[in-house]
């Protein structure tokens, strides 16, 4: 009886076990690179809204205060998302009779709300108080860029929870004087950042970095 | 190993290759496959609906699912950790026992590992125990228990797996040079990795095989103390103290004894291996039973002297265990891993079928006891009188604890059907040592 394997297939057995090693380790460098891809994130990315809002119109060039919509920003949790009231309060002069706003129209004579499509949500296992970040000195564009250039709204950063560790562990660089929260394009506080400050974060640490602070 | 008359391996090698098994070994697969259908059921279901099908709740957040994964662990432990002592002192026992011995410990670490995986209540996320560079940047806490259960189980699956398949290899080659059709030496061929049994070869081996055995035994050690200190570390009166490693060492290694006992007198009596699990063979395994079952015992006593001497938390933890609602598990469990081993005192027994199977069943019912005592028994009365209830298994949980058991019955009857129990590779170097 001549060899159970002829020669080719012992090779074919060989490059096998190579191909497998290198596919194992293939499959873990694409894992890194394809977790960490701003389109796993659905960075830039808009969302189907009901009306085609426009921030880079009304932040930008009509230079509204965030808090005229997002009025809870420095109380609560939640930024909170203008009624149709806010809204009509201007489009009930200004763009009266636009197609586009046809479902702010309805929703304000329906006392119905408008349907958005989140861009931000975050898992509901996480605690995000924007109050707590707004009045720390943590500003509207470190987190979600620059609105005010933006047609239609999409997410800048990951929102990961690496990416929120990487300040917590070390917010002081990312911290803004309490005027400049709210204004885009403005820089951190760089050198003048208060010492007192320095050293309460560096003693905040520990509870920045608790699980509880954020998983409650 | 065989002794006097020259053996030949041929009855050893002929059972994987051939045609026909009999009735019986069907009938015990389809017996054992039906379990594992209830074990994908169970496992399933819990996925689906969540751990609150089993009957844990605080303080009972460890139920069956940590007490059958100590106990398979611990026979996993046992039989390993006899198998690489047997091949590092090249102990003429091993020609007998080592095979299946590693397999017992291979296919028990897969039971094992299901339990921990399982009871994380999102099974699928279990990776995370794994330090890997995640998006959220949070390395795996390694103060907790999830992680050394990852550890201990994953490298314990490699390297029983690896003593197990080096163990196989010039056996494997056998099969594949004495089966009959070319599909079946290619099967045994592949698995054989072109095993052409050439002096290099042999020399490799036998480094291979020892290097993996060597390996195991720090291993055992470590792993069966890592089982133990997921108990010693927490402020569990009852848990917190030092002889608990000691405790799960030993009862572990009368535990894996056993188990090996009652497979050999099985797989003896089934395929008719008397020639190469000799009388000699079976009565030293009985007499490593009884050793072992001895030292469990001293373990006992160790345990009620120490709370002697110790505060009166424990003391109290441990008289609950004794005298509690539980108490029946404590002296079932001294009574079946101690005092019935101790019929293997008598040659008759140590050579009788029945009374390997009867103790090595025995040994592993008392040691599952005592895993059952000592996690729930030792958690009933903690600080907290408020907490102070009792820990009743559901039927989701015995249908797992059943499952895990069929898996490991299919394993083995999948493994004596294509697989030789005995090493034959052993068996021709103790008889060519003998003719010298």
């Amino acid at each position: 009886m001549g060899q159970l394997f002829t020669s080719a297939a012992t090779t074919a057995f060989r490059v096998t076990i190579v191909l497998f090693l290198l596919a194992a380790a293939g499959t873990g460098v694409l894992a890194y690179i394809w977790t960490r891809a701003g389109s796993s994130w659905n960075i830039g990315k808009p969302a189907n809204q009901p009306v085609p809002f426009r921030h880079d119109l009304h932040s930008g060039l009509l230079k509204i205060d965030c808090r005229y919509c997002h009025s809870t920003v420095e109380r609560a949790a939640d930024a909170g998302m203008p009624s149709a009231q806010t809204c009509m309060s201007c489009h009930s002069e200004v763009w009266i009779g636009a197609t586009v706003l046809e479902p702010v129209r309805s929703s304000f004579a329906l006392s119905q709300p408008i349907i958005w499509t989140s861009v931000h949500r975050l898992p509901d296992y996480v605690y995000f108080h924007h109050a707590a970040h707004v009045t720390k000195g943590v500003a509207c564009e470190t987190c979600h860029g620059r609105v005010d250039r933006m047609p239609r709204t999409v997410k800048t950063e990951t929102l990961s929870m690496g990416w929120c560790l990487d300040c917590h562990r070390d917010p002081v660089p990312q911290l803004r004087p309490r005027g400049a929260v709210l204004a885009m394009g403005s820089g951190p506080h760089a050198m003048d950042l208060p010492d007192d400050l320095r050293v309460f974060y560096r003693e905040a640490f520990q509870r920045l970095t608790s699980c509880n602070t954020c998983h409650r | 190993m065989a002794r006097g008359a020259e053996i030949s391996t041929t009855a050893v090698a002929e059972v994987p290759l051939s045609a026909q098994f009999g009735a019986a070994w069907w009938i015990a697969l389809i017996v054992s496959g039906t379990l594992v259908l209830l074990l994908g059921y169970t496992l399933v279901s819990v996925a689906l609906v969540g751990v609150g099908m089993w009957g844990v709740n605080v303080p009972f957040v460890w139920g069956f699912d940590l007490i059958n994964y100590a106990w398979w662990i611990g026979i996993a432990n046992g039989a390993s950790l006899f198998a690489a002592v047997l091949v590092l002192r090249r102990h003429d026992l091993r020609t007998a026992v080592n095979r299946f011995a590693e397999g017992v410990a291979f296919f028990a670490v897969i039971c094992a590992g299901i339990f921990p995986i399982i009871h994380l209540g999102r099974p699928w996320l279990f990776y995370w125990v794994f330090p890997y560079p995640a998006t959220f940047e949070v390395w795996p806490q390694f103060r907790s228990t999830l992680t050394w259960d990852f550890w201990a189980i994953s490298t314990h699956a490699i390297l029983t797996s690896l003593l197990w398949y080096v163990g196989l290899i010039p056996d494997l080659a056998t099969l594949r040079d004495r089966a009959r059709h070319v599909g079946v030496k290619r099967a045994y061929g592949i698995f054989a990795l072109g095993w052409r049994s050439s002096v290099r070869h042999w020399a490799y081996h036998q480094r291979a095989y020892r290097g993996v055995a060597i390996l195991v035994l720090p291993l055992i050690l470590i792993m069966q103390s890592v089982v133990a200190f997921e108990f010693a570390v927490t402020l569990v009166p009852d848990w917190h103290e030092t002889r608990q490693p000691l405790h799960f060492i030993a009862t572990g290694l009368a535990q894996g004894l056993s188990i090996v006992l009652l497979v050999a007198v099985l797989l003896r009596w089934a395929l008719h291996l008397e020639r190469h699990i000799d009388n000699h063979d079976v009565e030293l395994l009985g007499k490593l039973v009884l050793a072992s079952a001895l030292v469990s015992g001293y373990l006992y006593v160790d345990e009620i002297a120490a709370a002697f001497f110790t505060d009166r938390l424990t003391r109290d933890a441990l008289l609950n265990r004794m005298t509690g609602d539980y108490a029946g598990l404590y002296w079932s469990a001294i009574v079946y891993s101690v005092l019935i081993p101790q019929l293997l005192w008598l040659r008759l027994a140590r050579r009788s079928v029945l009374a390997g199977i009867v103790v090595g069943v025995s040994i592993g019912i008392g040691v599952w006891f005592d895993r059952f005592s000592i996690i729930v028994g030792g958690l009933q009365t903690d600080y907290l009188p408020s907490t102070w209830r009792t820990y009743a298994p559901t039927l989701p949980e015995t249908g797992l604890f059943l499952g895990t058991l069929g898996l490991f019955a299919t394993l083995l009857l999948l493994f004596v059907r294509f697989l030789p129990v005995v090493s034959m590779f052993e068996t021709r170097h103790d008889e060519h040592l003998e003719k010298l």
